[in-house]
């Protein structure tokens, strides 16, 4: 088959599943919320509301793009394009099984990591060429809470890596499949892992760059319509790709506890993903239930409290990790 | 530095939230389910009938002098037996609010505050309400009053003298005082 045929198909079915994933997180995020607060989230259109996506989005598709004056306009233009496909492009490298991987690079979580650094970059330039106070303030807030908080997600990614001795996500899974799953021995890195994929996907309690009650909307305050929709779909992805990492890193993948891996099939990739909602509805959890900080408060956290604990934990295990090599030769 | 406490307050929330979740849900589902509402709530104007079904305006218009927001608008004819008849019992429904004066002060009780609380409408004219149109207006109950005295009776000679006697003992004290100030 033509090389270009095969990459422009398994890019449709990227988006498509990006697409999927971003609607039934939307869904999802208004049922939870809604029963934490004692209501329902959607309820009349098709059984528990469920058919609400497609208006959600054709709401989006079919919205008046209006373009403010006074903005820069290929900055406006193109902050949509920087923000949704680094979050499209993450899909490649997330191991749904042991066969269903986009791309099985040997630097996974890295490339990973880099795409959504590449994310905040998006956002600011969102704000500043809205030309909008709130959109100005909004970005740089995203853009402090980004650098402070990747470095102590960094980190505490690091453990499961040095523990592996690999970079590879399919790797990492591979490895507790034999041994126990990550988070037990790791449990602080999960912690602060969880903590800064809060604060890297943009939610509640520390959602700074969109605090509705504050800035208008943050960063997205100018844009409408399908810009908008992009922003909001990579922001919903984000959610997922996080919480994808996070079950690959700390809880064991695809895999099963007593289940030889091996034998799994198509029911691997299910597993992944049941696993990966409910990493996703411990973030909504969370957004549901905490107030937001002051953004003084979040970027002391970030600096004194997570990143003093995730170094001293990271040389910790790194010490313990080199120590048990030594004794046995290498290799865990 | 503060002390540094163990953050019980964050799994407190989340306990509260986690109990949360599983409640029963304190929403009415509004189309499907209605809340009833309390006795004496006040919605919109309306026409109390009577028995028979029918009104019991009179056109006499006190309604909408009383209106604080001049939304009634009673156009009423009147031919040359004197009976009134009602063209038009024009209200506006979107500017009213539902202060209830205009009920207070009907003295026949033809209107009351009504219970409907679906007062959304799709058009602009649908706001204002025709609440009677072409409808003869109804003769308010003659209460039976006692018959008015004449005024050419003549007046009784005692009430006369009483009368002069009043005058002439009011003279005197104005004369007395004439005096003093004299």
């Amino acid at each position: 088959m033509n090389p270009w045929a095969t990459g422009i198909l398994h890019t449709l079915l990227l988006i498509v599943v990006m697409l999927l994933n971003g609607s039934l997180i939307i869904y999802m995020l208004r049922k939870v919320l809604g029963h934490l607060h004692l209501r329902l989230g959607p309820t009349e259109l098709g059984p528990g509301g469920i058919l609400q996506l497609v208006p959600d989005i054709v709401k989006l598709l079919v919205k008046e793009d209006r373009h403010p004056g006074k903005t820069d306009r290929w900055l406006y233009i193109i902050a949509p394009v920087i923000v949704f496909v680094p979050a499209l492009m993450a899909y490649i490298a997330i191991p749904f099984s042991d066969k269903l991987i986009g791309f099985d690079v040997n630097l996974g979580v890295l490339m990973l990591f880099g795409f959504l650094t590449v994310i905040p970059l998006g956002i600011f330039a969102a704000g500043w060429g809205s030309h909008n106070k709130y959109a100005l303030i909004g970005a740089t807030r995203a853009v402090g809470g980004a650098i402070s908080y990747e470095i102590p997600l960094l980190l505490s990614a690091l453990i499961p890596i040095m523990l592996t001795g690999s970079f590879s996500l399919k790797a990492i899974t591979m490895a507790q499949t034999t041994s126990v799953w990550y988070w037990l021995p790791a449990f602080p890195a999960m912690i602060i892992f969880f903590i800064c994929s809060i604060m890297e996907t943009n939610q509640s309690p520390f959602d700074m760059s969109e605090a509705e009650s504050e800035l208008v909307s943050g960063f997205n305050t100018e844009y409408s319509a399908m810009r908008f929709g992009f922003m909001y779909l990579a922001e919903f992805s984000n959610n997922f790709i996080m919480a994808a990492i996070m079950v690959s890193l700390f809880f064991g993948g695809w895999s099963l506890p007593f289940i030889n891996p091996n034998t799994m099939g198509a029911f691997a990739p299910i597993v992944f993903i049941i696993k990966t909602y409910l990493v996703i509805f411990a973030f909504m959890f969370i957004r549901g239930t905490f107030s937001r900080y002051r953004v003084d408060q979040m970027l002391a956290f970030g600096w004194k409290k997570l990143m003093p604990i995730a170094l001293v934990y990271t040389v910790v295990v790194a010490f313990f990790v080199k120590l048990i090599s030594m004794k046995t030769g290498g290799g865990l | 530095m503060a002390r540094w406490k163990f953050p019980v307050g964050i799994f407190k929330a989340m306990r509260i939230a986690w109990i949360n979740l599983w409640r029963k849900n304190i929403v009415i589902q509004y189309p499907h389910e209605r809340y009833e509402l309390p006795e004496r709530a006040r919605w919109s104007v309306e026409m109390t009938l009577d028995e028979n079904g029918h009104h019991t305006c009179t056109g006499c218009k006190i309604c909408e002098n009383t209106c604080a927001d001049y939304i009634i608008n009673i156009d009423v004819s009147v031919d040359e037996e004197r009976n009134k008849h009602i063209n038009h019992w024009l209200y506006q429904r979107g500017a009213c609010m539902m202060c209830g004066l205009c009920v207070e002060a009907c003295p026949f009780g033809a209107i009351h505050m009504g219970k409907n609380i679906e007062l959304a409408y799709f058009d602009k004219e649908d706001l204002t309400d025709d609440l009677l149109t072409d409808t003869d207006a109804v003769k308010p109950p003659r209460k039976e009053r006692p018959a008015p005295t004449a005024k050419s009776e003549p007046v009784s000679q005692e009430a006369a003298h009483d009368g002069a006697g009043k005058t002439g003992k009011s003279t005197k004290e104005e004369g007395g005082a004439d005096g003093d100030n004299s």
